[in-house]
């Protein structure tokens, strides 16, 4: 299945405080990353409901990832632990939904994982070339 | 002059028209205006003449058209695209009607599994052919009438409020609008909300819930909180009737009436919510468990697996 020319979609959710400064500093310190990711900011991981998970899986992305900050560093105290209470139903969705649960990643990058950030997303975009476009996809 | 009304059923187990009747007193009243022109369930009216003479489906005339059920087959379809040409508004009465309603359930698999678990891999049946004399052919899933023809006002519910049937005619007959206003179930329910994460086991509803029946309804604590699955928190409001609670007027959803939680009859709040993934969320939220939901997809749709909420899983070429 895996196409050659295949080029994945995939939806960055990074907090505001911690996940998407790292990703700026991926940016300045000029590490490398393939370009597939579409980071959108929100203020905090908390925030991310299933919903959008699913509506963006369901509507053309192949891939979400979602990134906040380590636990016990969240601005907001707790609300990365909201995220990750919120990991399970996601899971149990992507199965409802008939969508492979490799799409969905949940990490914890801080401000100063310049190069964690680039790693997680090149570990996620193969991951998800590997998969194949998805199959909501028209 | 009296408004004409047309009524006919689908796919439906006929409570819906039931629920009409059911208005009780204030059908006495609308009675004199309404002047009934078709109705299958009521009244001996013939598709195709009353010897079977004509070729064509033949249904009066009519200012209002009722139409209770999904569409399951190539009749029903048919009879939904007459209903259309011959009634100036059509009103989708009942959930089956808005959402495909509980037939809808059978969307989660393709016909022919159907077909084969029913006619030749029940261990209660000796296997035989899909039957396809005589038959008007099922189409390839259950539609919601929307799906099929357009509709004027939807009135979900399963079955519905009488109230509700009363105040969309009275609208009809004055020229008003009618619509049910985008609110939940948990906005006009009067239980008691303590805010506090419920947390835990999801309970069934045959194990013991606390409530006091002798007591106002602030003094029972909402159903969710006590951890069991109550699908207010997406389901739309509107079932329910007003009461005197403790000297304060309050409306009761028809479900928590009876101390049972909500099951989501209504339907989603508004176009395009999907309640599975609304309520997943819902519950991880208050802490419950969401492993335990049993049969997530079906039922949190369990009325509404038309318009596309419940389909196939989409298999992978190999």
């Amino acid at each position: 299945m895996a196409d050659e020319d295949f080029e994945p979609v995939i939806i960055g959710f990074c907090c505001n405080w911690c996940s998407y400064a790292g990703a700026d500093l991926a940016g300045v310190s000029r590490q490398q990353y393939p370009p597939n990711l579409r980071i959108v900011r929100v203020m905090c991981s908390g925030m991310v409901h299933p919903n959008l998970v699913i509506d963006a899986l369901t509507k053309g992305a192949d891939g979400v990832l979602v990134c906040g900050c380590h636990p016990g560093d969240c601005h907001y105290i707790d609300g990365n632990l909201k995220a990750e209470n919120r990991k399970e139903a996601i899971e149990l969705l992507l199965e409802d939904f008939g969508i492979e649960p490799e799409r969905f990643r949940l990490e914890w990058v801080s401000a100063s994982e310049g190069p964690r950030f680039a790693e997680v997303v090149r570990e996620m975009t193969e991951a998800v070339r590997a998969l194949g476009p998805s199959m909501y996809k028209t | 002059m009296a408004v004409k009304v047309a009524e006919e059923w689908l796919n439906i187990c006929g409570g819906c028209e039931v629920t009409i009747l059911d208005i009780g007193e204030p059908l006495l009243d609308l009675l004199g205006e309404l002047d009934f022109v078709h109705m299958p369930v009521l009244m001996d009216h013939k598709y195709f003449g009353q010897t079977g003479e004509k070729d064509q489906m033949e249904i009066p005339e009519a200012d209002v058209g009722i139409v209770s059920g999904g569409v399951r087959n190539e009749k029903e379809k048919q009879v939904a695209e007459e209903m259309r040409k011959k009634c100036k508004t059509l009103i989708a009465l009942g959930s089956c009607a808005c959402f495909g309603g509980i037939p809808a359930m059978a969307n989660m698999f393709p016909l022919e599994a159907l077909y084969q678990k029913v006619y030749r891999e029940s261990k209660t049946t000796d296997a035989a052919d899909t039957p396809q004399e005589n038959l008007p052919p099922l189409l390839d899933r259950v539609y919601a009438l929307d799906e099929v023809v357009d509709v004027d006002i939807r009135i979900p519910g399963c079955p519905t409020n009488p109230a509700l049937i009363v105040k969309a005619l009275t609208a009809l007959l004055k020229g008003e609008p009618f619509e049910i206003p985008e609110r939940s179930v948990c906005d006009e329910c009067p239980l008691k909300r303590e805010k506090k994460a419920a947390g835990g086991e999801i309970k069934r509803t045959l194990e013991s819930m606390e409530f006091d029946q002798s007591r106002p309804w602030d003094n029972t604590r909402c159903f969710m909180e006590q951890g069991y699955l109550c699908l207010g928190p997406v389901t739309l409001a509107g079932c329910g009737n007003k009461e005197n609670s403790n000297g304060e007027e309050v409306t009761v959803p028809r479900c928590i009436k009876g101390y049972m939680p909500c099951r989501g009859c209504f339907g989603p709040i508004r176009k395009g919510a999907s309640p599975l993934v609304d309520m997943m969320t819902a519950i991880s939220s208050i802490g419950l468990d969401v492993k335990q939901v049993p049969d997530r997809r079906a039922l949190l749709n369990r009325y509404i697996g038309g318009q596309n909420r419940l389909r196939p899983l989409p298999v992978r070429p190999k």
